[in-house]
């Protein structure tokens, strides 16, 4: 095997394996999705089950399995819309750790290209942030199924595609960022702020259509709401398709809006197929950026050397 | 000692500037394969800055520096094979075990396998590791995270082992732990030592000594040739008297008395010897020393050691 690939596999596997071996930084990961289950268990679930009630008419009888269903899905839709973008900024607080520890110096003083360094940390996120977030996802899958499966086969495969490209969004965004803070003081800072903001700038803690218009207008420019708008549809989807059998479409459209299952851009309904194509799009963007941002610091430390002949001898 | 011609690292008017600071200013110096060579400095003098470049951390303004005969400039990586580098805090991941740190440095040197194992079992041997292979960098003590260090800066066989300070902040014990292993090192000739310290005693074992003074080269020489030029030789006589003194103040030679003794400075040593020869029995309980490391770098640079003089 070529040693670009045996190194950058070894690093990869090192990343790996600090980031379940420190258990600080494992848990802290994790406080987000675990502020949303505690929150969902104390008051959420009842939030949400007064607000689909809101949206059912008078002597209309919906089975509690189907609001059992829907509420799980909005749960669990939260959660992994958070942890995608939580967990990789969290668990790669390994670039800054091994700057600030001198780390970086004694993996370049071996025949390490910096590229190869540089990509086992985006690598080694997006497995680690992977398989916390499919661990999710199975956990939250087996939770629905407990409660009200209405989910489709094509539903969990929008979901689990969706889930890959959130989490390549929040690797490229957490390595690209976090490759630039050399403290470990700001790099905590950092992951402690996008923990507790992204829970609400994604609508986890509470739905978008709920926030002013001028902060529902700028969270309409992040792409990681729309990441959040695909889990939203497809993990209610089968849910919603049960309640139209009983709920009039009006009531329909105001449960879809009040509950992100859908969202318009400046009076336009964006489709779920425009949603995938702003992550994705928005993933190339952030690849090309690293892609330069790597190239850049690498040409960066070639400098032009000067020879000198003169003897030097000891005495 | 067996001399030894072959220079393993050349530094020809190395520059490296940080903005206005001047870290190294056009320094050099070569290093003989075999030898204990000692970069001697203050902190801030360009000590760590000049070992960055030759290990490939840094890269220099201008200047040559060449390995084993090869320029780190066209051929970086295979410099890189040949120097193993202990820095001056331990850089090892402290949640992993010495078997995990040393197995992925290997292999960062492209040592996997049966030849890490054989590599592993050698370095065992040398530095003592075997009961320490399980246990992870955060439980143990600063002498045995220390051993780590080394064998990860010599799991590649390199030709040169460069140490930064590696006794600084260690306890006295630890730092006769570390100086056992580097002399084991030393005996076995099989490689280089570069030494960067601010530790007198260190320096004082060192085959060759360059002082370096706000990144410039200020000394270089063997330490006792160091010593005759910058250093003097002094007497220590316990037994004080007033005919010591009289004779002292007459023969108009430098003295200091102080609570137990009086320190008497000599030319050389075969003046301090003629001096008690001339004397007999003015001397029952008299020692003869050569200058030290601290007076050479008080007279080189102006400046004082951290530590203090060892005989005075």
């Amino acid at each position: 095997m070529n040693k670009n690939l045996y190194d950058l596999l070894y690093l990869i596997k090192r990343n790996i394996k600090m980031y379940f071996k420190d258990k600080g930084t494992f848990f802290v990961s994790l406080i987000t999705p675990a502020i949303l289950l505690i929150l969902f268990v104390t008051f959420l679930r009842s939030v949400y089950i007064s607000s689909l009630n809101s949206f059912i008419p008078d002597g209309v009888n919906i089975s509690s399995r189907v609001i059992d269903g829907f509420t799980a899905g909005w749960l669990v839709s939260s959660i992994l819309a958070t942890s995608c973008i939580t967990i990789a900024f969290c668990s790669n607080t390994i670039i800054i750790a091994d700057k600030a520890n001198g780390i970086v110096d004694d993996i370049l003083v071996t025949p390490v290209k910096k590229t190869i360094l540089s990509l086992s940390y985006l690598i080694s996120n997006l497995i680690t942030t992977l398989i916390v977030c499919f661990s999710c996802l199975v956990l939250g899958l087996g939770y629905i199924a407990l409660t009200g499966w209405y989910l489709s086969l094509n539903d969990v495969l929008m979901i689990i595609a969706n889930t890959f490209l959130l989490t390549l969004f929040g690797s490229l965004l957490a390595t690209i960022i976090e490759s630039f803070i050399k403290s470990m003081g700001a790099g905590t800072a950092l992951s402690t702020l996008i923990s507790s903001m992204y829970g609400f700038l994604c609508g986890a803690y509470m739905p978008i259509s709920q926030f002013a218009d001028a902060i529902q207008t700028f969270i309409k420019f992040l792409p990681g709401t729309y990441g959040t708008i695909l889990f939203r549809h497809y993990f209610v989807r089968g849910a919603m398709e049960k309640l139209a059998e009983q709920l009039p479409s009006e009531a329909m459209d105001g449960l879809g809006v009040g509950f992100d299952t859908k969202i318009s851009f400046f009076g336009n309904e964006v489709s779920n197929g425009t949603s995938f194509l702003v992550v994705g799009l928005t993933v190339l963007a952030l690849l090309m950026t690293y892609i330069v941002i790597v190239i850049v610091r690498g040409q960066g430390k070639k400098k032009v050397h000067q020879t000198t002949n003169t003897e030097v001898t000891q005495p | 000692m067996d001399k030894v011609e072959r220079n393993i690292i050349e530094v020809k008017h190395l520059k490296k500037y940080f903005g206005q600071v001047k870290a190294v200013d056009d320094i050099s110096f070569c290093v003989k394969e075999g030898e204990l060579f000692a970069f001697l400095g203050l902190n801030g003098a360009g000590k760590s800055t000049t070992i960055n470049v030759i290990a490939g951390i840094l890269q220099k303004d201008s200047g040559t520096v060449l390995i084993d005969g090869i320029d780190i400039d066209t051929h970086c990586e295979e410099t890189k094979t040949k120097v193993g580098i202990v820095f001056q805090n331990s850089v090892l991941d402290k949640k992993l075990t010495a078997y995990d740190n040393l197995s992925l440095k290997a292999a960062l040197y492209g040592i996997r396998g049966k030849e890490f194992l054989e590599r592993l079992k050698e370095l065992s041997d040398l530095l003592e590791l075997e009961p320490l292979l399980k246990k992870t960098l955060e439980k143990m003590s600063g002498g045995q995270r220390r051993r780590i260090d080394i064998a990860r800066a010599l799991i590649h066989r390199p030709k040169i082992l460069i140490l930064d300070e590696p006794t600084t902040g260690l306890d006295p014990q630890t730092r006769i732990m570390v100086w056992s292993c580097l002399n084991k090192l030393k005996d076995n000739k099989e490689v280089t030592i570069f030494l960067t310290t601010h530790y007198m005693e260190e320096a004082n074992n060192a085959d060759f000594v360059v002082i370096l003074d706000s990144g410039h080269v200020v000394a270089d020489d063997l330490p006792n040739h160091l010593k005759n030029k910058y250093a003097h030789d002094f007497l220590k006589i316990y037994d004080k008297s007033p005919e010591l003194i009289e004779i002292l103040t007459k023969e108009k030679m430098k003295f200091i008395e102080k609570d137990d003794f009086i320190r008497v400075q000599v030319k050389s040593v075969e003046q301090g010897k003629e001096f008690i020869i001339a004397h007999p029995t003015l001397f029952k309980d008299v020692e003869l020393f050569k200058g030290t490391m601290d007076e050479v770098f008080l007279n080189v640079t102006g400046k004082s050691l951290p530590g203090g003089p060892i005989n005075e």
